[in-house]
Formats: structure tokens, C-alpha cells, sequence
């Protein structure tokens, strides 16, 4: 459904990214992985159309969607959450989840100004749809909380209902359980099962191999920006080349 | 009393002003520095129609009007490529430009000697030229404008303004484009800000380019700041309370070389003091991060 | 014609540069726009006036008393009012609008206290000037000219110098990095403030050898300042200096042929331009980029 190929991005002279390809299939779930530093985020950006590619092409189910803006692609189908959280902070947690789902006419200038009765039908349907997303991810209660206030493990979960509201053709995760308790992990990847019960593609970002290892149907890893290995985790995990990346650093 | 009803009616072109510069600022998130400009496009097209042409009022404010959407739309082209303070620069810059055209050429606008004897808006063939009826006149377009603005954003389209004041990325992320809707906002903030300058250019009889220098965008700013950024009630509250001000400084009896500059004083004095403890204002419900 | 407008415009250029050479260290330290540069500017020309023509103090002691009671503002401005904000993490717009308000406030004061009328610092006739390469030049005029350049090299001295002007580019290039090899970054502030302020006091009395003083010359200097700035490249100290120069000539030649009313307007032409087109100025410094 998703290929990625030949990307190339450099910044300063440092190549971020180099000569990246792989082929995400329809309703897997695939993890893209490495040390901090790798190219992680980058190529994300690239997919998402945040950060144009030196080189190479991005294509969805057949169509390129390198050039197109970041807004396009998102309306293609690929929903993406951020590494560092991106929410709206001084709007209500519903607001939050409203912003991601879509409308016929109701969002526009006219329906707006003259107040159209359209316009009033379809926020009331969304505003049920939204209530459905919060309780799915148990933030029912805080409703009308704004959404700086809330716990670190609550704004990944509002993040995830708002991605979802979205009904994206494919997921991109960016560390979807970082800084989170264990139960919390637990409960987020029992969500990404359920998404892809549901038909649905995931690619996620995680840095670190091991959690993966449960999940993952397929674990493709990057080092400096170049892909040094794609596969099943249970190849990957005797992967020498794996090892070596990881060792050499810190992480692990 | 009547100087009470020019007080209101002053009041009321700047609550124009102040709610029109809230959709971009306080809702939308974009610094912009220089509305005054859409207000100086607005008087000067109708003042110009109704001398040179002797076009109605009526037809002249929306002319005026139109005119400063067309300036608002030039205005977007930045916010879409700049943040913060170099936008507010930006639009700072573009407020000059239109400032020193008004004043220096001298062939369409008389520069700095004016344009005096603008005629007043009239129904049925009686001009409106007393006060009260002034007053009414301006609270209709306030009110038009406070429906407007309220109805724009109290809704969807609404919503994803917040949205983008709050987080451009993650609202390109959901799929907004969020290009259309900064045009979207500068074209109406503009298109209003354009009335509030030919209301006061018929009301006054005589404009000349000190009335939109960059000081009276800085309090249009202010009113919107102390107001309440993302607060219409907050505009009201912001406009009105900064123009009484400076008149409680007259009854004082201070003379204008005194009070003049005592009024930008405390207007400066309230900037800092809201920028240091109060961001969002009285009635805000947005601070500037 | 030609040969005025250029000694104008190297005139205007020089304390152009000054003014966006203070800015720029300070904008170096604490990476906002400190728009109230301008009213220290026109506190500098203030008082030298009291001092020199008030109250007939030696000329160089009053302008040197200026130019360091004008650094003692600046540091003050910063301590009073950008301090308790950088307490806070506040972004950039914030102090610019904070900057905008101490500008009102203090530009406003300086006109309760003299007067809107227009002062000067010129004593005595006009006298003569030399000629030079076909054109005339006052003594007045060489006297700002070549202060400038002293000032200028006054200037890299410090900054690439000594160990103050060495911390100033380590703060400004990785303020962390800089606290961990133990330099305090608020003293270093201070110190960049005390400079810059110090070049736009010195900038406002040597304009004012030549110009009139009034309450509202900080305005458009520091807009000057800014457009030289990032013409330059935010950030960069020779770029100020070229900035500087580059806008006081092209201004002046542009208005060679048209009226002389819109040189303003031609330099803010320049800005919007730079700013949309060239963001990183001439020299094009690393403008920060949003994470994503």
C-alpha cells in the first residue's frame, strides 16, 4: 500500500537519510526501527510531505505523493501522529478529537457565516462521533478539559482518538509508547491490534528493539539513515548487523 | 451630552476594528501588526468616490470595503511564510508602506493636508449629520459586525482557526488546509476594518493620514490584547475602556501637550504590564505563548 | 546630485550599522527583538543636549556620560521588563510586544520632559565644508564618519577579542554548552546589553551632530536598525555593518531619481522582501527551523 523509494535527504551535509526503500503492505503491522539519531523522524516528515526528499519518491496505493502538500496527503489517507505531541493545547480534549473528522460542507466560510442548518446537522453528528473516539480511548471524563492539562498517557491517548477521527487508509506512529507506565503500553498496543482487526495499516516508530518484538508483524531497521535490515523479529533479532548498531551505542 | 454620544460612536468604529483584528489575532493566532491600514484604504476610497465622484456613502463603504479585502489578501501572502515577530515585522512593514503612500502621494490623496468636507451617509435624501443619528448608524455596523464574526467563529470553520492559532502542523496533519483559511481571515478582518475607516471618514468630514499612523495599529493590538485575545465581549470591553480612557485624562484638565503623550504612556504602561502578567487579557481565553 | 546622495547614504549607512550592530549582539544573547533599542537611541541624543547644551559641560564628557548612562538604560530596560519574561518560557512575539510598549512608554517620557519641538546639538554657524572628489563634506560629517569606524573597530575588537565577546558568540551559539563550562549567561546578557546600548546612544548623538533631535527619532532608526539587521542576516555582526551601509546607499540612490519623501518607503520595501524571499540576509545565517 505504501512504498517508499530511494529516499534520499541530507542536511548539512549529513546524509539523514540514504537511499531508503520498503514497501508497506496492506493491513500489517510494521515497525521502523533504530537508534536515536537514525532517520526515524525524517522519514516520517517525508512521507507525511512536512520535508520534501532530495531524492526519491514516495508512493500510496499506486499514486506518487512526494510533491503534495502535507495537508493533501493527509486527506489521501495517512494519518500521522508526532514524536514530541503535537495537540492543540488551549482547546477543549472534544474540540481536540472534532478537529480530526471530517465534514461535507460544514467547515466552510459560507456554511459558518449563515449559520446553515448543514452545517448544525453535521456538528451534531460529528460531535457524537467524537464522544464515541474519547470513550474508546477512556477520556470520556475529561470531555471538555483543555488539553494542556492533561497527564502524559492522556495526550498520547487523545492523540491517538484524534489520528483516528481522521479514518486514515494507514497509521504512522511516531513512538507511540514512549515515556509511558507499562499498563498504558500494554493498552496501546492492544489498540493497534484492534486497528489492524479492523483492516487497518500501522507503520510505528520505536527505538527500542524489544518491545517490538511482540507486535511487530515485520521490523525494519535504520541506522545513520540506511535500512540494515527487513524481516520478521525473529530474523531480525540474530541480525549481526542489528546487533552491532545497537551495541555501538548506548541504547538496548 | 453630545460630546458623550461622539465618545460612543468613536468607541463603536474601534469595537469594529478591535473584533475584526481578534478573527486574525486572538482566534486565528497570526501576528498582525498593521490593520489600520485596511481602515486607511476604506476612508480614503469612499472619501475619494463621494468627493471626486459624488458617489453615495452607501455604495462608497463597500467599494472601501472590498478594496481593504483586496490589501488583506496581499497582507496573507506572509503569514504564510513567517511566524511570530517576523510577521508582526512584516505586517509593521506593510502598515508604513500604506501609511507613507496616503501621506506622500500628494496627487491622489492630498498627502498630509487632508481631505476635508467628506460628506455624511443619508437616507431618503436627509443626510445623517446630527450625533444620535450618527450613533445609530455605527451601532448597526457593529452589531453586523459582532453577528459576523460571532457566527464565523462559533462554528466548524471556527474551530479549525483555534486549531490553527494552537498548532499549524497538527492541523495540517488533520488534513486543513490551513493556507485558505489565513486568506480566508485576512480578507474579512480586512473587509471590516475597511467599514470601521469610511465610518469614521463620513462621520469626521476630514481624514488625513495621522488618523493611521503604526501607533493607532499598535492600539487596535492593545485594545485586542486587554480585551481578551479569542474574546468578542472581551473587544467590546478592550475598545471602549481604551478610548474612555484618554477622555477621563481631559476632564482632568490637563492640556492636550501634556495628555497626549501621558495617553500613549499608560497605553505602552498597559502592553508591558499585560505581556509580563496578564497575556490573555481581562476576558481572554488565549494567551500568546 | 549623485556624488550628495552617496555621501548621504554612507552618512545614514553608518549609523544604520551602528544601530543594527547593537541590536544584532543583543539579538545574539537573547534571540528576540529588542525594539526599545530605538528609545535608547534617542535618550543617547537627549542627553547629550542636557548635558552639552543644558547645562555647558565639556563636550566630550557629556557625550561619554550619555553613552554610559544610555548602557545603563538598556540594562535596566532588560532587567525591569525582558527578565521576569525570560523567567517564564516566553515566545520571541511576547518580548516584541513587551519591547514595543517600553518604547512607547519611554519615547512618550522623553516627550513630557523636552518638548515635542525640534533640539539640536549644533553649536554656532554652519560652517563650510571641504571639498572632496567633487563633492562637499562638513567637518561634522567626517567627524560622524570616522567616529563610526572607530566604533566599529572598538567593536571587533570586543567581540573577537576578549573573553567577554568570545562568551557572548558561546551563548549565543549553544547557550547550554555555555552554562556548562560555567559561563553565566545572565551576566553576559547584561554585558551585550551595556554594548548595544551604548553604540545606540553613541549613534544618537553623532545623528545628532548632523540632524535634528526629536521624541520620535528612535521609531524610524530602529526600524532601520531591524531592515539593516536582516538584510545582513539576523544574528551576524558583519552583516549588521553591511546591512547598515547597504541600506543607507540604497535608499539614498533610490532616490535619485524619484522624490525624496518615499525613501522610507523604499526601505521597507527592502525589508518585506528580504523577509519573504532571503530570510537569512546577504550572508544567510541559519535561521532556526520549527522541529517538526
Amino acid at each position: 500500500m505504501l512504498q517508499v523509494q530511494n529516499l534520499c535527504k541530507e542536511f548539512d551535509g549529513i546524509k539523514a537519510v540514504d537511499d531508503l526503500s520498503f514497501t508497506i503492505d496492506e493491513n500489517s503491522i510494521v515497525a521502523l526501527v533504530g537508534p536515536n539519531g537514525s532517520g526515524k523522524t525524517t522519514v516520517f516528515n517525508i512521507i507525511s510531505g512536512f520535508l520534501g526528499a532530495d531524492k526519491g519518491i514516495v508512493v500510496l496505493d499506486g499514486k506518487d505523493i512526494s510533491s503534495m502538500s502535507p495537508f493533501k496527503i493527509a486527506r489521501q489517507g495517512i494519518g500521522r501522529t508526532f514524536q514530541n505531541i503535537r495537540l492543540f493545547p488551549q482547546i477543549s480534549v472534544l474540540d481536540n478529537v472534532m478537529l480530526g473528522l471530517k465534514y461535507k460542507t460544514g467547515d466552510r466560510f459560507s456554511s459558518a457565516l449563515f449559520q446553515s442548518k448543514r452545517m448544525k446537522k453535521e456538528e451534531v453528528e460529528n460531535t457524537r462521533k467524537a464522544e464515541d473516539l474519547l470513550k474508546f480511548a477512556g477520556l470520556s471524563e475529561k470531555r471538555n478539559a483543555l488539553a494542556e492539562n492533561l497527564s502524559h498517557g492522556q495526550r498520547k491517548l487523545l492523540e491517538l482518538a484524534r489520528i483516528l477521527a481522521l479514518e486514515p487508509k494507514i497509521f504512522l506512529l511516531d513512538e507511540p509508547i514512549a515515556g509511558l507506565f507499562p499498563e498504558t503500553k500494554r493498552t496501546m498496543f492492544g489498540l493497534i491490534r484492534k486497528l489492524k482487526e479492523s483492516g487497518k495499516t500501522i507503520l510505528f516508530i520505536e527505538h527500542d528493539l524489544h518491545s517490538v518484538m511482540d507486535i511487530a508483524e515485520k521490523i525494519i531497521v535504520l541506522d545513520h539513515g540506511k535500512k540494515i535490515a527487513e524481516g520478521a523479529p525473529e530474523e531480525i533479532i540474530k541480525n549481526k548487523e542489528v546487533l552491532k548498531a545497537y551495541l555501538g551505542k548506548k541504547s538496548l | 451630552m453630545e460630546y458623550l454620544i461622539h465618545i460612543l460612536i468613536v468607541a463603536g468604529i474601534y469595537t469594529i476594528l478591535t473584533l475584526s483584528l481578534n478573527l486574525i489575532v486572538g482566534y486565528t493566532g497570526l501576528a498582525a501588526l498593521g490593520h489600520i491600514a485596511f481602515a486607511c484604504i476604506g476612508a480614503y476610497a469612499s472619501s475619494l468616490l463621494a468627493l471626486n465622484f459624488g458617489i453615495s456613502p452607501w455604495i462608497g463603504i463597500i467599494v472601501g470595503a472590498i478594496l481593504a479585502s483586496i490589501l488583506g489578501a496581499i497582507v496573507a501572502y506572509p503569514s504564510l511564510k513567517l511566524k511570530g515577530d517576523y510577521l508582526a515585522l512584516a505586517t509593521f512593514g506593510l502598515g508604513v508602506i500604506v501609511y507613507s503612500i496616503a501621506k506622500n502621494w500628494v496627487g491622489l490623496t492630498r498627502g498630509p493636508m487632508g481631505l476635508p468636507g467628506i460628506p455624511s451617509f443619508s437616507i431618503f435624501g436627509y443626510q445623517i449629520s446630527n450625533v444620535w443619528s450618527y450613533l445609530i448608524l455605527v451601532l448597526i455596523f457593529v452589531f453586523i459586525t459582532y453577528q459576523a464574526i460571532r457566527n464565523i467563529t462559533n462554528s466548524p470553520f471556527g474551530r479549525i482557526l483555534k486549531g490553527i492559532r494552537e498548532d499549524e502542523i497538527a492541523s495540517q496533519a488533520m488534513g486543513k488546509n490551513v493556507n485558505k483559511y489565513k486568506l480566508i481571515v485576512f480578507i474579512i478582518g480586512a473587509f471590516f476594518a475597511g467599514i470601521a475607516g469610511s465610518l469614521y471618514a463620513h462621520y469626521i468630514s476630514f481624514i488625513d493620514p495621522s488618523s493611521f499612523t503604526v501607533m493607532e495599529s499598535i492600539t487596535v493590538l492593545l485594545m485586542v490584547v486587554f480585551g481578551g485575545m479569542g474574546s468578542l465581549k472581551g473587544s467590546f470591553v478592550g475598545a471602549f475602556l481604551l478610548v474612555i480612557l484618554p477622555e477621563l485624562l481631559r476632564f482632568l484638565g490637563m492640556p492636550s501637550s501634556v495628555a497626549a503623550p501621558l495617553r500613549q504612556m499608560i497605553y505602552g504602561l498597559l502592553l508591558v504590564i499585560l505581556m509580563i502578567w496578564r497575556p490573555q487579557g481581562l476576558m481572554g481565553k488565549y494567551k500568546f505563548k | 546630485m549623485l556624488k550628495h546622495l552617496i555621501i548621504n547614504g554612507i552618512l545614514s549607512g553608518n549609523i544604520y550599522a551602528l544601530l543594527a550592530i547593537g541590536f544584532t549582539i543583543i539579538y545574539r544573547t537573547v534571540k528576540y527583538f529588542h525594539f526599545a533599542h530605538g528609545v535608547v537611541y534617542a535618550a543617547g541624543a537627549y542627553l547629550a543636549y542636557t548635558l552639552f547644551i543644558l547645562l555647558n559641560i565639556n563636550p566630550f564628557i557629556s557625550f561619554f556620560l550619555s553613552i554610559i548612562i544610555a548602557a545603563i538604560l538598556g540594562v535596566a530596560i532588560d532587567r525591569f521588563v525582558y527578565f521576569p519574561l525570560r523567567k517564564h518560557k516566553t515566545s520571541s512575539l511576547v518580548f516584541l510586544l513587551a519591547s514595543f510598549g517600553v518604547f512607547i512608554i519611554l519615547q512618550n517620557l522623553l516627550q513630557l520632559i523636552f518638548g515635542a519641538q525640534i533640539l539640536t546639538l549644533r553649536t554656532g554657524p554652519v560652517k563650510e565644508g571641504h571639498h572632496f572628489l567633487g563633492a562637499v563634506i562638513t567637518d561634522n560629517q567626517i567627524l560622524i564618519i570616522v567616529s563610526s569606524l572607530v566604533l566599529f573597530f572598538l567593536c571587533w575588537l570586543f567581540i573577537q577579542k576578549t573573553k567577554f565577546g568570545k562568551a557572548i558568540r558561546a551563548v549565543s551559539d549553544d547557550p547550554i554548552g555555555a552554562r556548562v563550562v560555567g559561563i553565566n549567561s545572565e551576566k553576559i546578557i547584561m554585558i551585550a546589553f551595556a554594548i548595544g546600548s551604548a553604540l545606540a546612544g553613541a549613534a544618537g548623538i553623532l545623528i545628532s551632530l548632523e540632524t535634528n533631535i526629536e521624541p520620535t527619532m528612535g521609531m524610524n532608526a530602529i526600524l532601520k536598525g531591524i531592515i539593516a539587521s536582516i538584510i545582513g542576516g539576523i544574528g551576524s555582526i558583519p552583516g549588521a555593518l553591511f546591512g547598515g551601509l547597504f541600506l543607507g546607499l540604497a535608499e539614498n540612490l533610490g532616490i535619485w531619481k524619484i522624490q525624496a519623501v518615499w525613501k522610507d518607503t523604499i526601505a521597507f520595501i527592502i525589508l518585506i522582501v528580504f523577509l519573504l524571499l532571503r530570510p537569512s540576509g546577504i550572508i544567510g545565517v541559519k535561521t532556526e527551523k520549527e522541529k517538526i
